[in-house]
């Protein structure tokens, strides 16, 4: 029945992939190199930011004080000046990010009753650096104040942090990089091998045949689904080995969870391979709707409870955002199916949404 | 120059020709840019926390109403006992949980430091560090105002609690507004598709085809050529980035001090480095397919190590040391200098050399194996 239609499609398919073992290594070492670049380099914490520090006040209080500024591993005392204009000057020519200005009466006033003002500048070009400079900066200066009295501060805090206690940022990010280089892959070559059909004449010939449409789309994405799959769990494996990621679940969930995020992303390149008629603008329209929106309104980077409301509606019909709480929780917290359905099932629903308009779109032009 | 003029209209028509192509350089881009520019940060607003409070006394509820005050966390009140907050993020319920003590309030009054447990879910490290900043900087504040009671009315601390009060300020961007920063770094994304992406594919669907080798036996030299096939898509790059900062400056208000020849003028030589690495990649491959891999590859290396989402500094020397050839980064740090500081060519000009100095090389290369490949 369905089989002895579809099944020879996915075999010619699959000659054309055999045919083309160029496409085949590139497509299976670029997911890697990438993951071994991007495992290394991508880190958010920030990490020697260049201060200068303008102290007018010169007593061994304030020497002090810049001296826990410069020992802590966000900060690099790098200008020491005594003009506080010249700060302008330092951020123009950027050798510095961050500017503490310390007024002449510092000390005194510190002694004294009240509190003493100190002045801290950060340069706002780039804002996400500046708010976390800031913020580190202020901090630094308010556990110094309590703690500079030799007596013991009135409540202990004591901080677990779980499922990545040493805070890797290998291990929030190679997950991520899964998620974003599996939607990428899968919505690419599928639109984008629908489109070289359409745009060699080889769809009409196919169509004309009495093989129903769904047989058509379905014997063209199997192969595609299969040689995803393929790159999904190699680069998986690459990262629980390499970076050391931990795989405290399932492998077999990972890979059912992998296999349902697949179709999604098939699904997205199928729909868009029924809008366009050239392998260019396929390529354009897969890349728009999956290179920036899974990398930042995914989760992958940016907080989603920190975006408006409007945004965080959008970033649920991105199937990355489910896949990483799927993923990251096999992985990093032992999560199984019963914590991770409502996840699971919002990916499917996504999934079945994008197919099903695809199928629409699809019957719609064959009419 | 009239042959090349030729090409450039014969390509440009194509362009035009295709509603599809159309939309996808021009109403895409925009659609693209109004959702990811809004208020996309890294740092952290509305975060729920959970907090369990065992000890349901008057300082307790003080301490829990200092966190809802903020707008950095949503304090979900759970009675829980103890071990129970552990199951919430398990479940993830909930990334952050602060659990404060029974008898925390007797034991603060009578100096006893109490102990409060955070616990957090270190799986986003990114996220979770912000968050736990914040969550220590409120207990500090906690125990800041505390300890200013407290000396009014014990004598042996006055001498002993020093306050330092920092007054913060940020300039070029005195609200922090992250969309000044997010705009420039997605023009210069939309750009380098256009230029790198397109230029690359048309090139190799010409020879899937068949008229690139009818080209290739007029008279037109390679580089005749190639200028009629690159200029086009430097056109569209031009009225791409106009149309996505017009965009900018009208609806998210973003301030553009700087000169905008000048910002022309390192437009032009950042697409000049884009485009010869577009019609350098069609040398390698031979088909479409192969072709948009190979770019992908690329695009997707040079926004994650341009610096927009994560700091250069922070990687490792070899990974920086890459970065270096990343024309994006270059022209990143070119945009959002110039836009919000109005930087000119006495700062910006190792940025201009290292652009040229990549443009250069890869033009080269890129011509070289063109014409070799157009000769065999």
């Amino acid at each position: 029945m369905i089989n002895s239609r579809f099944l020879p499609l996915t075999r010619k398919e699959f000659i054309h992939i055999r045919r083309d073992p160029r496409s085949v290594l590139i497509l299976l070492m670029m997911p890697l190199l990438m993951m071994f670049i991007f495992g290394y380099a991508i880190n958010m914490d920030l990490k020697n930011i260049r201060v200068g520090v303008c102290d007018l006040d010169r007593t061994p209080v304030s020497r002090d004080l810049i001296e826990t500024v410069d020992a802590s591993s966000y900060f690099d005392v790098v200008r020491r000046y005594d003009d506080p204009r010249m700060t302008e000057g330092l951020f123009r020519q950027r050798a510095v990010r961050a500017a503490v200005i310390i007024p002449a009466d510092f000390s005194r006033n510190l002694g004294g009753a009240g509190s003493a003002v100190i002045g801290l500048v950060t340069d706002g070009t780039d804002a996400n650096s500046a708010t976390l400079a800031q913020n580190y900066l202020e901090s630094l200066f308010l556990s110094r104040s309590l703690s500079a009295g030799g007596v013991g501060l009135p409540v202990r805090v004591k901080t677990r942090i779980f499922y990545n206690p040493d805070m890797e940022s290998a291990h929030f990010v190679v997950p991520g990089i899964v998620a974003l280089l599996l939607i990428m892959i899968g919505a690419l070559l599928t639109s984008v091998t629908i489109a070289r059909e359409k745009e060699t004449g080889t769809m009409e010939q196919i169509l004309t045949s009495p093989i129903r449409p769904y047989e058509v789309v379905l014997g063209k994405a199997l192969p595609y689904l299969i040689l995803a799959f393929l790159i999904a769990v190699f680069i998986i494996i690459f990262g629980h080995l390499w970076f050391k990621v931990p795989m405290l679940g399932s492998w077999t969930w990972l890979m059912v969870f992998c296999l349902l995020y697949l179709f999604t992303a098939l699904a997205i390149g199928l729909l868009i391979s029924t809008l366009v008629a050239t392998q260019q603008v396929a390529m354009m329209l897969s890349l728009a709707a999956t290179l920036l929106p899974s990398v930042m309104l995914s989760g992958f980077i940016f907080p989603i409870s920190s975006m408006p409301r409007p945004l965080q509606v959008v970033s649920q019909i991105i199937p990355a955002t489910h896949f990483l709480k799927i993923i990251r929780g096999i992985m990093l917290k032992g999560n199984g199916p019963l914590e991770l359905w409502p996840a699971v099932a919002a990916m499917v629903a996504v999934g079945l949404f994008f197919i099903s308009l695809a199928i629409w779109r699809f019957q719609l032009k064959l009419q | 120059m009239k042959k090349i003029l030729n090409l450039v209209i014969k390509e440009l028509r194509q362009v035009v020709r295709d509603p599809n192509m159309l939309r996808v350089i021009f109403v895409v881009p925009m659609i693209q840019l109004l959702i990811l520019g809004h208020a996309i940060t890294t740092d952290i607003k509305n975060l729920d926390i959970l907090i369990c409070d065992q000890d349901n006394s008057a300082i307790s509820r003080s301490l829990i109403e200092q966190f809802s005050h903020t707008d950095y966390f949503i304090v979900q009140q759970q009675p829980c006992r103890a071990g129970e907050a552990e199951r919430f993020l398990f479940r993830g319920e909930t990334v952050l949980a602060l659990v404060i003590p029974e008898y925390f309030g007797r034991d603060l009054e009578a100096r006893d430091s109490p102990e409060i447990q955070i616990l957090l879910d270190g799986q986003n490290s990114n996220t979770a560090a912000v968050a736990m900043g914040y969550c220590n900087r409120i207990l500090l504040e906690f125990m800041r105002d505390r300890m200013a009671r407290d000396t009014g009315r014990d004598p042996r601390l006055v001498r002993s609690v020093r306050f330092i009060e920092p007054v913060s300020r940020a300039w070029y961007n005195p609200e922090l507004k992250s969309v000044y920063y997010m705009i420039p770094g997605i023009i210069s994304i939309l750009l380098t598709i256009i230029t790198m992406l397109l230029t690359g594919m048309a090139i190799v669907k010409e020879r899937e085809i068949g008229t690139l080798d009818q080209l290739l036996v007029t008279p037109l030299s390679a580089w005749q050529i190639i200028a009629g096939k690159t200029l086009p898509f430097a056109l569209l790059g031009f009225l791409e980035m106009g149309f996505a900062m017009t965009f900018g400056v009208l609806w998210f208000k973003v301030p553009i001090v700087g000169s905008l020849p000048l910002l022309a003028v390192l437009a032009a030589v950042f697409i000049f480095t884009t485009l010869g690495l577009g019609i350098f990649i069609s040398t390698l491959v031979d088909t479409q397919q192969q072709a948009l891999f190979i770019a992908w590859f690329f695009l997707v290396s040079f926004i994650l190590l341009s610096g927009f989402f994560y700091p250069i500094a922070n990687m490792p020397d070899w990974v920086q040391i890459i970065t270096l050839a990343n024309p994006l980064r270059y022209f990143i740090e070119i945009l959002r200098e110039l836009f919000l500081k109005g930087a000119g060519l006495t700062v910006l000009w190792p940025e201009l050399l290292s652009l040229l100095a990549i443009g250069l090389t890869i033009f080269t290369l890129a011509t070289v194996r063109f014409s070799r490949r157009a000769a065999a």
